[in-house]
């Protein structure tokens, strides 16, 4: 699959400088020689000759296992639930329903304001259930085959209620979800900054654009959800091996609804197989894992997730719809305002929403100019399962909607799509820009980014077999899709969804220190599911330290014994290379210092004198230009076994060095819904060719290329692989995926033979670019990337849209496929697109 | 996904499965390749009490080629059709094995297996149904030939009793100046076809169709033999007239079902786009040219 490939490198001076000021105790980063190095991942023997250790593979003595009964009707009241013949089930030790439970925890926090704050989110249903495959009940049983064989015993009534399945339907209000919350719309903001209706006064062109609609998807990692829970009758606590990725929201969520205090709660996790944001959101299930063990008398509980489960019930991405677009345009295509009105559906439960509903104003203006913007965003409650953050959250649903009003105005005045671009990006040397919304984009050259998408995908020459194709009568199109991978979120942002929302900022914590042996060993405060964290981390601490990311211990998983958290820490939002690896290069650091002094000390030289570097006796500290030196060991040996005689001064040196990295945010501008969200904004542009066949309505791609740009690569050849996944997750959700459900919420893609998600023989090529806009708010200068932001879900809609737009089609999905293609041309033969967009030709005022 | 409970028996020849069916009674299920059956006993929709292995009994892996036949044993898995001289010699087989579903359950499923299912989205029954096919069936009572036509009877439901085992597939070797075509639309490779079709054609004179078979497969409860669309060609020029009106036919002989697959309004389509390229390949290829074909899904 490998394509040919460019690079380019942008170097900005004001790099180097961030680099240095971001570096713990003032102390300079030492010469990057194995940062940027596409050196082979730490990990990858392990995970490929099946030595890995995922939570399946963890056991515990008297070990028990968990299935649920769930819910079949996305809408019902809970008439009747009788476990009695299941309990009975040889092997069964007990049994849980959702009203025992309730009995026993509080429902878990909301974070929206208001009404919201009174829905009740319990780990199973309680007295009805608001989407299928809601659990209901629970049997645990001394093995697997009892607990699926008893689970069937259950006996459950129902009486149905009306369905919400549609953002539509649930704004009507007819059928509530919630009752206590008297409605269905959860939250409801207006996002409104510079002077839209000026903008619109000064406008040339005004264009207006029908519904719009993102549809819902998911991410479908190799491994589902697994949980194994241990609540020690004893202590008191509870260990959890678990694959959550936010653990510490997961902690902060499941302690006051199990009446525990947080250090209580011991989460781990060894190697996870992949996650994507969908498992943040698993701790309904990790509490009712809990209750299961307290109630089998503390004997540990596990439950590995079924796919079916997975499709049903585990988490969703976010669906959009966008409705009532205006667009205000001067007379050149330069887009001078945006109006519009979205309803994001959230599905049952908010759990990590409303934070949808602000997320997306990090990229408020995508990579444009835009001045004028006013968004007001609405977020409802509907039938289905509960939606959870997906590979590229909530900023994907808007960067899609930007480029289909990219697209669509372009086509509205006969402006290339190439051309409406590069009028309306950012340029780069207007970075950092200040959006209007008070976000910065640090760096990027997106015109650069497009022009490099372009040569490699050929489109010149496509234009011209466009051209020749269209003659004999072929549907080919090319498109372009411009995505903005923001990454370090600030949480303060979640103020502007609830002012009382008590969380802020960002920040992770890095662990380095020396072992008795004097071996180097990080531990890592992220959740890594395939990242390649372990060999960034490597990487940083071996320039830190001058030494070889071989020397470089890095251990795997997360574990809050490590001590390496606060309640920022998981994976999620696009930051481990610039959170995470500040925070471990903060530690490497203050190890370095602690080194320098103890071997200043024994060698009896001055700091200044000495080096850092691998001896022949391994990694050591030596005085420059002579013949003394100290090696890792010697200095482990000091401190931990061999330190009689060491002066006073040097006692406060633990070799164990924790440092946490603080991004530089403030709390924003709630009223205003104004400050900096994220601190880093990786770029991609890609470009494709699609057919559509004639015969079958069938796209196929015909070229694909990715630009990114992230900054400084700590590893080119993981960030390679990154954007290649987020390629491929793209191109599945543009052509294949969709969880859609029917009128009666059920959902209809239960199984992957429904819902089809890609794998690596429905790839195209994909021809690759790199360039580097060095960051100057982070540490080398690198940003967060990995999410991608759906690149191509945009580009495959451009190029859909190119194809069939003399055809009178306007592409108002996001998901297409040869059935919704051939539909969407009978809809444009009988005029159905006509109204859709309406362009008001005005004499510009200037 | 655990199964509900069963016993599991291997049985090392024919006779012997047959006495275990019998024994083992109504509840038993016969395991080949186990492609569907196991995916569907672990979602609890299929339930059987008891599991007859066929496996060990190794002379149902054979494939023969005996008086202008072609025998394939019930056991024979779609990857060893898909690199036979079978598959060389009737194209229609190749591009029916080269296709299915993915590697892992190519080298696992087994054509008998395939048959006797009988999954109205199943290749098999539609590719074998372009040629003339029989499917031999061993019993209590010996063994008896029933053609394919008369072998799948409904969705899912065939001529075997419960106490019989299909033992081989039987497929005529087609005349010389005879080609066809398999061609399935599916979405991703793993899954079943969206719409399938299928078309055997026997030419003389380059271009005038002296014998046809257009299959239609995953619009129906069973595979359709479009026969219709065969009588539009039959006798007649491969012109462009002709093959339109054999392409209507097909569409209007299609019976499809709205799922996850396709509308069935799309399914009609596509079925009509499917035998006018069964149509033009089989054509090409039995004037000699060689041509690609088969499974069509996003990527390839």
């Amino acid at each position: 699959m490998a394509g040919k490939s460019i690079t380019k490198v942008t170097r900005k001076k004001a790099a180097g400088r961030g680099s240095s000021r971001l570096s713990a105790n003032g102390a300079r980063a030492s010469a990057a020689k194995w940062v940027g190095q596409p050196i082979r991942r730490k990990e990858e023997n392990r995970l490929v000759s099946g030595k890995g250790i995922f939570v399946d593979d963890e056991k515990m003595p008297g070990m028990l296992h968990i299935r649920f009964v769930r819910s079949s009707y996305a809408h019902a009241k809970i008439a009747r639930i009788d476990v009695s013949k299941a309990g009975k089930f040889p092997g069964v030790v007990c049994t849980l329903t959702g009203a025992e439970i309730k009995k026993q925890v509080q429902p878990f926090i909301e974070i929206g304001p208001g009404g919201a704050q009174k829905i009740a989110d319990y780990p199973m249903a309680v007295d009805k259930v608001v989407f299928q495959g809601e659990p209901v009940a629970a049997v645990v049983a001394e093995t697997r085959f009892a607990a699926e064989d008893a689970a069937e015993l259950v006996e459950a009534d129902y009486e149905p209620l009306p369905p919400v399945v549609t953002a539509e339907d649930a704004l009507k209000d007819e059928s509530l979800l919630h009752p206590a919350m008297g409605t269905n719309r959860n939250w409801h903001g207006v996002f409104e900054y510079g002077d839209v209706e000026k903008a619109f006064q000064q406008a040339a062109h005004v264009v207006h654009i029908g519904r719009l609609h993102f549809h819902r998807f998911s991410s479908t990692p190799l491994e589902c959800n697994v949980i194994l829970a241990n609540w020690d009758p004893r202590s008191g606590d509870i260990e959890y091996h678990c694959n959550n990725t936010f653990p510490s929201f997961a902690s902060q969520f499941l302690a006051p609804a199990l009446g525990v205090r947080i250090d209580q709660i011991h989460m781990k996790s060894f190697d996870i197989g992949g996650g994507f944001g969908i498992k943040i959101t698993s701790y309904p299930y990790m509490a009712a894992c809990a209750l299961a063990s307290r109630k089998a008398g503390g004997r540990a509980v596990k439950w590995v997730e079924t796919r079916i489960e997975h499709m049903q019930a585990s988490a969703h991405g976010n669906e959009r719809t966008f409705l009532d677009t205006r667009v205000a345009l001067d007379k050149n295509g330069v887009i001078l305002a945006i109006d519009s009105k979205h309803v994001d559906d959230c599905g049952a439960f908010p759990r990590y929403e409303p934070l949808g509903c602000v997320i997306w104003a990090q990229v408020l203006p995508a990579t444009y100019r835009v001045k004028n913007i006013r968004i007001a965003m609405r977020q409802v409650v509907t039938n289905k399962c509960p939606v959870g953050p997906n590979r590229g959250y909530s900023r994907m649903q808007h960067l899609w909607f930007m480029e289909r009003v990219m697209d669509i105005c372009g086509q509205a005045l006969g402006i290339p799509a190439d051309e409406m671009r590069v009028r309306n990006y950012i340029r780069k040397n207007e970075m950092p820009y200040k959006t209007p919304n008070g976000c910065v984009y640090d760096s990027g050259d997106y015109a650069s980014m497009l022009a490099m998408a372009k040569k490699l995908v050929g489109w010149d020459e496509w234009k011209k077999k466009q051209a020749a194709a269209r003659k004999e009568g072929r549907w080919i199109g090319l498109g372009i899709g411009s995505t903005l991978d923001s990454g370090t979120n600030n949480f303060g942002q979640a103020r502007i969804i609830n002012p009382d929302a008590p969380f802020s900022g960002q920040s992770k914590v890095g662990i380095v220190k020396l072992d008795i042996y004097g071996e180097v060993v990080v531990s890592m405060g992220s959740v890594p599911q395939g990242q390649g964290h372990e060999t960034a981390a490597a990487q940083v601490v071996a320039d830190a330290l001058n030494i070889t990311p071989d020397l470089v211990n890095v251990r795997p998983g997360f574990d809050t014994a490590h001590n390496a958290y606060t309640g920022h820490t998981g994976t999620y939002a696009s930051q481990f290379a610039v959170t995470g690896l500040s925070a471990i290069h903060g530690a490497a650091i203050k190890l370095r210092k602690e080194l320098s002094r103890l071997a200043a000390w024994k060698l009896q030289a001055k700091e200044k004198d000495l080096e850092f570097g691998v001896g022949a006796q391994g990694p050591e500290v030596r005085v420059k230009g002579r013949q003394k030196a100290i090696n890792y060991w010697a200095l482990a040996n000091l401190v931990n076994v061999n330190n009689a005689g060491m002066p006073e001064s040097l006692w406060d040196i633990t070799l164990n060095c924790r440092h946490v990295f603080h991004a530089n945010f403030q709390i924003p501008d709630v009223k205003r819904k104004y400050g900096n969200l994220t601190l880093t904004y990786a770029a991609q542009i890609h470009a494709a060719v699609v057919e559509v066949d004639r015969e079958t309505f069938q796209p196929k791609i015909l070229a694909y290329a990715c630009v990114d740009d992230c900054g400084k690569a700590v590893n080119p050849r993981i960030v390679e692989g990154q954007v290649h996944g987020a390629a491929a997750h793209g191109i599945g959700a543009a052509l294949l995926e969709n969880c859609g459900y029917d009128s009666d919420g059920n959902l209809l893609a239960a199984t992957f033979s429904d819902y089809t998600p890609i794998t690596a023989v429905n790839i195209p090529e994909l021809l690759y670019g790199h360039m580097e806009s060095p960051s100057p708010f982070t540490l080398n200068g690198a940003k967060g990337m990995g999410e991608g932001g759906a690149a191509p879900v945009h580009t495959i809609c451009a190029a859909l849209q190119d194809a069939l737009y003399s055809s009178g089609v306007i592409i108002d999905d996001s998901h297409n496929t040869g059935d919704s293609l051939f539909h969407t041309m009978q809809k444009a033969e009988s005029g159905a697109y006509k109204g859709m967009v309406r362009v008001e030709h005005r004499r510009a005022a200037r | 996904m655990y199964a509900a409970p069963f016993s599991y028996h291997r049985a090392t020849s024919v006779q012997e499965a047959v006495k275990l069916l019998q024994e083992l009674g109504e509840e038993a299920r016969v395991i080949a390749g186990g492609q569907s059956l196991i995916p569907l006993m672990k979602m609890r929709m299929a339930r059987p009490t008891a599991l007859v292995d066929i496996n060990p009994i190794s002379s149902l892996r054979e494939i023969e080629t005996s008086k202008g036949e072609l025998r394939f044993g019930a056991l024979v898995r779609h990857a060893d059709l898909e690199h036979s001289a079978a598959g060389a010699t009737v194209p229609i087989i190749h591009d029916c094995a080269a296709g299915i579903a993915d590697v892992q359950v190519r080298d696992q499923g087994t054509i008998g297996g395939s048959l006797a299912e009988a999954d109205p989205s199943g290749d098999w029954g539609t590719a074998l149904l372009a040629l003339e096919t029989s499917v031999v069936c061993f019993g209590p009572d010996g063994q008896r030939t029933v053609p394919l036509e008369e072998f799948i009877q409904d969705a899912f439901t065939t001529a075997l009793a419960h106490d019989e085992i299909v033992t081989a597939v039987h497929v005529k070797v087609p005349p010389k100046g005879s080609a066809g075509a398999h061609l399935a639309f599916k979405r991703s490779a793993p899954v079943y076809p969206t719409a399938s079709a299928s078309a055997q054609l026997t030419l003389e004179d380059h271009n005038r169709c002296k014998e046809v078979r257009i299959v239609l497969g995953c619009v129906g409860l069973t595979a359709i033999r479009a026969k219709e669309a065969e009588a539009a060609l039959r006798g007649k020029l491969l012109d462009e007239k002709n093959i339109r009106a054999a392409v209507e036919a097909a569409r209007a002989a299609a019976d499809p079902q709205s799922d996850m697959r396709g509308s069935a309004d799309y399914k009609r389509m596509l079925a009509g786009a499917l035998v006018k390229r069964a149509i033009g390949i089989a054509a090409r290829r039995a004037r000699g040219e060689s041509v690609e074909a088969g499974h069509e899904y996003v990527g390839r």
